[in-house]
């Protein structure tokens, strides 16, 4: 009989350290482990976050894996319960969490090939564990190619650093917004109106995307047009995950957990799942 | 496996014992043919020929709300709570014994539910071939009618006063023996025990599925865009009465509650239904599964193919709780496996 005492249900402090305001209701928070080790994440991967008196939520991890570096990111819209009260926290704070958990990009996969990364709304905060990870090791990787699409100008996020990633060179940026102000100069409409401008060798080109729930096929759709094979394409979905364990049953796609089969599949094994896409 | 017989007059001592060490429950009529496992107490009588409990096994092992971790909110420190009080289920039907089993293999697999671990541990289960067979179940057709372990002890009624006990755990052994010396069942009382099975079985084979049960995740996937699914779901209530009842059913949401003083608070679990409206809705009210359409059929996927494609059993036992509790009268896997298997019969 098992005696041992370990629950996987009992988070574990970290500190509030920053906080950056990224648009109206999208918030960036930096945290930093009270254990004082890495948090040894892996992009694409999410932790559960308890505000202790409100609730647990899971959100992505934002910042890429760091060998030595004690803390961590997410950035989160302000939506809910968990979300506002997190919102109202200021640096010093402590919150806890639960993981990493779930399955992550295959960046080794992606070793020497091109990456096209779909960023459809808040889509850029999950992806960007993925591309700073890649932009440390720019040299491993092909060419590096990020779509972001969002509603309107104004719920744009991360603004600067993507400027500043178009500008260094290392990343080829296209942007779009479905609904322009006076202020927006560049593309208009759904983010899948910018692959057909894009310019990719199919053949060795992987796909890593994220976005609303709508986004998925359409965008899918439209790496098949472009020759992109099923299994290049990578996708992290959403679901309500609660426990992160593969038992509480809330985030089933069919008979997968998306808590630790996903959240990132590749698009094969998933295709034939009726509630996935 | 060793056989022992025990006689009904040996019953009140033995329970007496049991009560000082363990919470005991025993099968109880609350009223004319609504049963249920209820705390045992001198001179209670015992509905031997009950039909099924109205309320399964399961919230022995996963109680209906069960706190997981305290807290406190101004050092941000947290600890497990584990609650595992000692009890004794006396009389469990086989096909509720399968449920619990079932649950072991699905708590226990991944990341171990030391929760759950700890309370089936501190559990001790009496199976009781069943004497009487409600009109709802069909669990002889869904392989089960008997289960090979998950019991400390299993007894059989073979005559007005005599039981033959199985026994399935050392532990089950010394609970029997707390009286004195155990009388060794006979051949003949053996016999008897298989013919008071093979009576029950015979009675229990009456309803059933109109296939071999471990053609149903089969049958499910060529299923999925089937008419049925509405047909019956446009009635649901989405009370989630069936998830409720279920012996299989395990899901369940995360709450907290904290004190008046917002200082210290418990996390806890409590059973939520797929069948509930909110099951899948995440932040900013996007619903994975929007329709009664889509959440009833998940239902029956579940218990049909996703759990059979984990662990190689049916997710339904055939106990038939959901078809009583149903207010709707939608809820019922006989009739839709049964009538997905007519659909599709051209088929085979």
């Amino acid at each position: 009989m098992s005696t041992k005492l370990f629950s996987p249900y009992v988070p574990r402090p970290v500190t509030l350290v920053e906080k950056t305001q990224l648009s109206d209701f999208v918030t960036r928070f930096t945290f930093e482990q009270d254990n004082g080790k890495p948090l040894a994440h892996k992009p694409g991967q999410f932790v559960n976050l308890s505000i202790y008196g409100i609730g647990e939520a899971p959100f992505s991890i934002s910042s890429p894996p760091r060998r030595t570096n004690i803390t961590f990111e997410i950035a989160v819209r302000r939506i809910g319960a968990v979300t506002g009260a997190l919102h109202a926290l200021e640096p010093g704070a402590k919150v806890g969490i639960r993981g990493p958990y779930g399955s992550s990009f295959p960046v080794m996969k992606f070793v020497g090939k091109d990456v096209l990364i779909v960023a459809g709304g808040l889509g850029y905060i999950p992806l960007r564990s993925l591309l700073f990870y890649q932009l440390r090791h720019r040299d491993e990787f092909g060419r590096l190619i990020l779509m972001v699409g969002t509603r309107d100008p104004k719920e744009r996020i991360f603004v600067d650093e993507i400027a500043d990633l178009a500008k260094s060179g290392d990343v080829e940026v296209m942007e779009t917004v479905d609904m322009p102000d006076s202020t927006w100069k560049g593309n208009v409409g759904v983010i899948t109106t910018l692959l057909p401008k894009a310019d990719l060798d199919p053949g060795n080109t992987f796909v890593a995307m994220v976005g609303p729930p709508i986004m998925y096929r359409f965008v899918i759709a439209e790496c098949r047009k472009k020759g992109i094979a099923s299994e290049q394409i990578f996708v992290s979905l959403e679901r309500k995950m609660k426990c992160g364990l593969g038992k509480c049953g809330h985030c089933q796609i069919n008979e997968l957990n998306t808590c630790i089969d996903g959240p990132v599949f590749c698009y094969t094994d998933i295709e034939a799942y009726q509630e996935a896409i | 496996m060793t056989t022992y017989t025990v006689y009904k007059e040996q019953l009140p001592g033995l329970f007496e014992k049991w009560s000082r060490k363990y919470a005991l429950y025993v099968p109880s009529r609350l009223r004319e043919g609504f049963y249920d496992l209820v705390p045992w107490k001198k001179d209670l009588e015992i509905a031997w020929d009950y039909d099924v409990a109205y309320n399964s096994a399961k919230r022995f092992v996963m109680p209906p709300q069960e706190a997981l971790v305290s807290f406190d909110r101004r050092t941000y420190e947290a600890a497990a709570v584990f609650e595992a009080p000692k009890q004794i289920l006396f009389g469990v039907h086989p096909y509720d014994v399968k449920a619990l089993n079932q649950l072991d293999q699905l708590m226990e697999g991944g990341s171990p539910d030391q929760n759950y671990i700890r309370r089936r541990e501190a559990t001790v289960v009496m199976a009781f071939e069943p004497l009487t067979v409600s009109a709802s179940a069909f669990w002889a057709s869904v392989g089960a009618a008997s289960v090979a372990h998950g019991f400390d002890l299993y007894w059989t009624k073979i005559g007005p006063a005599a039981f033959t006990v199985e026994v399935g755990s050392a532990r089950g052994e010394d609970l029997l023996g707390m009286n004195g010396p155990l009388l060794a069942s006979t051949a003949g009382d053996k016999e008897g025990a298989r013919r008071a099975k093979a009576r029950i079985l015979t009675k229990a084979r009456k309803n059933g599925l109109r296939y071999n049960w471990e053609e149903t995740p089969r049958l499910l996937s060529k299923c999925w865009d089937s008419p049925l699914w509405r047909r019956y779901s446009q009635m649901c209530l989405a009370c989630g009465s069936c998830n409720l009842v279920c012996p299989t059913c395990y899901c369940f949401d995360i709450r907290e509650e904290a004190d008046d003083l917002l200082e210290k608070g418990v996390r806890f679990r409590v059973w939520d239904g797929c069948m509930l409206e909110s099951f899948a809705k995440v932040a900013g009210n996007h619903n994975f599964r929007p329709k009664a359409q889509d959440r009833y059929r998940h239902r029956y996927f579940r218990k049909g193919k996703y759990i059979y494609d984990k662990i190689g059993e049916l997710g339904c036992v055939g106990c038939g709780r959901c078809v009583r509790a149903c207010t709707a009268g939608i809820a019922n896997p006989l009739k839709v496996f049964n009538e997905l298997w007519e659909e599709t019969i051209h088929e085979y």
